[in-house]
């Protein structure tokens, strides 16, 4: 049965059939975020950004550090937080409605890799706000842009989709 | 009583000197000059944005320092005394279930073959038998060549293959075989698995997952229908065999994708070519018009037609004169018209590669004895060259509904061209209850028969696994090697023995 696009605020995704499923074979597609190799990617591509930003002639030192902020969150956001599913067919599509960060550790809360990639962004944010002299809109972008990644990554909004955004269409 | 309040500036100077103690204390600690100056750097004259940052920060500490939970599958925590009483509690199963009265009943009717299968059969009490119950069509089991080759290889290569096609399990043999029914069908390339059963409940998975939508037959058998369950997709059902249904099926579908935008998925329709539950033939130009229309790919269970329909014998693609690769799945079995064992699918080249590591019975299975392989490319060999062979048997089909078209008591079910045949019981004339009675009955019928020298079977099925209720029936497999006057000879008895056992039961 096909499900219309729900018009209340907030929707949960059910819970199929199938979700014993998920537990038939490790998911590959978010076993890498465990690695510390993984980990330490997130930071270097930071710094990469960062430099790149910064190497531009022209660029403040204010707006390098928004611009290195907005693209670790967009990707980040995109990455864990948006596309849904696997891209291989690795599980029957047993994941198909859950993004990367629902997928870690099987949807466990307050696990280390969750705590890492949470305290990660809220660093950059208040490194970049250390070593710059923000005027209120910046400030107020960059604060909000990091709002949303950490609201998106709270252990209650876990298989919640907000304004029926992004809701998975098939049962 | 009268307590002294200290005055306001003795207050004062306690909190003074409390703070400077604190600060000095706190200037002992190393690394305190660095938060200090952070702090007061990071401050910016604007206390607003320093409680926000502060707030973040107890955020993190907060999140850093909650303890890991589950969310799904939430582990029963037991005391040892609890783990104690359920292993107390638990009762094995015995590994031989008690047989009931009905499955030893069952078991007594099953008759026991006294030497090598075919159309003519002893049994062990020595009596004779025409067999009309063996998928055998075209008696391709009785030849004393492929007897001979297979024995030599099972000499030359042993009895297993010791290993799944994916690990040392495929040999030249195999390949071979892949290469002639290939050549035979006409398609372009071909998949051999080890069982008939498991290759098409092994081809559909391997093409779809959840989400997919795979429209299929309800009349389908039951390998289909594991391979329909095993794939997760949405499955809907078309009435059997009605065309009608599956364009109003499609359409249905269609609108669907219209009013909710949804995703497009990968798309199938299954079928059977001649069904192994009903005898009849799905008309495949009109399921090609469709699949066109709608742009859907079409997997075809070509089990029972493979060797028997068409004049070649090369299936429905050659009874109803349509190119092969407009099938996109020709799903064949070995263990029936070709009398060896095992299955294929065959394709174009990416289909039949994309099974190679996705088809479970494939890469999990250990690959088809050679003497099989060998076995199955023989009866093909014979097949080509006795063109006769499928005509024969289209014959010995059409004397034989014939013969049988004044039958009473029972219906004769199915296409004309199809060698199998299902008789079920005329409810208009026949006074009968439920399916255990029917049952009964036409086993009665069997056992008549079995009497008079015709060794017969009813179609069985596990009912509490089937999904559609399909109606008791008495399974005929007309074969070629049949002579006219063993038709005749089968047909009287037929008719003898049902009216022998359900004339007293007439309305």
């Amino acid at each position: 049965m096909a499900r219309s696009r729900s018009r209340s605020f907030i929707t949960t995704e059910k819970p199929t059939t199938y979700d014993e499923d998920q537990f038939a074979l490790p998911n590959l597609n978010s076993n890498w975020v465990y690695y510390k190799g993984a980990w330490l990617v997130h930071i270097i591509l930071i710094i990469c950004v960062k430099i790149l930003f910064s190497s531009v002639p022209g660029v403040s030192s204010e707006t390098s550090w928004t611009l290195t902020n907005l693209s670790y969150m967009l990707g980040s956001f995109v990455m864990f937080h948006w596309v849904k599913g696997i891209p291989f067919d690795f599980n029957s599509g047993a994941y198909d409605g859950l993004t990367l960060w629902e997928q870690i550790d099987n949807g466990a809360q307050f696990t280390p890799a969750k705590k890492y990639l949470t305290a990660l962004p809220i660093g950059l944010f208040l490194l970049s706000t250390h070593y710059t002299h923000y005027d209120a809109i910046t400030f107020l972008v960059n604060f909000t842009f990091l709002l949303v990644v950490l609201i998106a990554k709270l252990p209650q909004l876990h298989k919640v989709r907000l304004f029926g955004i992004n809701q998975l269409e098939v049962e | 009583m009268e307590t002294t309040y200290p005055s306001l500036s003795e207050l004062f100077v306690f909190l003074n000197t409390t703070l400077t103690q604190i600060s000095i204390y706190y200037s002992h600690i190393p690394g305190s000059g660095i938060l200090i100056k952070y702090i007061k750097n990071s401050h910016q004259d604007d206390p607003f944005r320093t409680i926000l940052e502060l707030l973040l920060v107890f955020f993190a500490i907060i999140y850093l320092f909650t303890n890991k939970y589950r969310t799904v599958n939430k582990l029963i925590e037991l005391t040892p005394q609890e783990v104690e009483e359920l292993v107390d509690e638990w009762q094995p199963e015995p590994l031989v279930p008690q047989l009931s009265d009905d499955d030893i009943k069952e078991f007594d009717k099953i008759p026991i073959i006294n030497g090598p299968q075919g159309s003519r059969v002893k049994l062990i009490n020595g009596k004779s038998l025409l067999n009309i119950s063996s998928f055998d069509f075209l008696g391709l089991l009785s030849y004393e060549s492929t007897k001979e080759k297979t024995i030599k290889t099972l000499r030359e290569y042993g009895v297993g293959s010791c290993g799944p096609p994916g690990f040392y399990g495929t040999i030249d043999v195999h390949t071979e075989f892949e290469r002639k029914i290939s050549e035979f069908l006409g398609t372009e390339d071909t998949i051999l698995y080890s069982q008939g059963f498991s290759t098409i409940n092994s081809a559909i998975p391997s093409f779809c997952k959840r989400g997919d939508i795979i429209v299929a037959d309800e009349g389908c058998n039951f390998s289909i229908q594991k391979g329909l369950q095993i794939s997760r997709s949405i499955i809907k059902w078309y009435k059997h065999n009605n065309m009608e249904d599956l364009e109003r099926v499609l359409r249905k579908i269609k609108d669907e994708d219209i009013e909710t935008g949804r995703r497009l998925t990968r798309r199938f329709i299954v079928s059977e070519g001649l069904f192994a539950n009903y005898g009849d033939i799905t008309p495949l130009p009109k399921l090609i018009e469709l699949k066109k229309k709608f742009k859907y790919r079409l997997i075809l269970d070509e089990s029972l037609s493979f060797g028997t329909l068409g004049k070649r014998g090369t299936g429905l693609t050659d009874y109803f004169d349509i190119d092969p690769n407009d099938v996109d799945m020709i799903v064949g079995s070995m263990c029936y018209s070709l009398g060896s064992s095992g299955g294929f699918c065959s394709g174009s080249f990416e289909i039949t590669e994309h099974q190679r590591i996705s088809g479970p019975a494939y890469c999990y299975s250990a690959s088809l004895p050679a003497m099989l392989a060998v076995a199955a490319t023989e009866s093909l060999k014979l097949l080509k060259q006795n063109p006769g062979l499928p005509l024969a048997l289209k014959y010995n089909t059409a004397l034989f509904k014939q013969l049988l078209n004044n039958i009473k008591y029972l219906l004769l079910n199915g296409s004309q061209d199809s060698p199998v045949i299902h008789l079920r019981i005329d409810e208009e004339i026949v006074r009968v209850g439920d399916i255990s009675d029917k049952e009964k009955c036409l086993q009665d019928v069997v056992d008549e028969a079995t009497n008079n020298g015709i060794l017969l079977t009813r179609a069985k099925y596990n009912r509490s696994q089937e999904l559609f209720n399909i109606e008791p029936s008495i399974r005929i497999c007309i074969n070629a090697s049949f002579t006219k006057k063993e038709i005749e000879k089968v047909a009287s008895v037929i008719k003898n023995a049902a009216a022998k056992v359900l004339r007293n039961r007439v309305h």
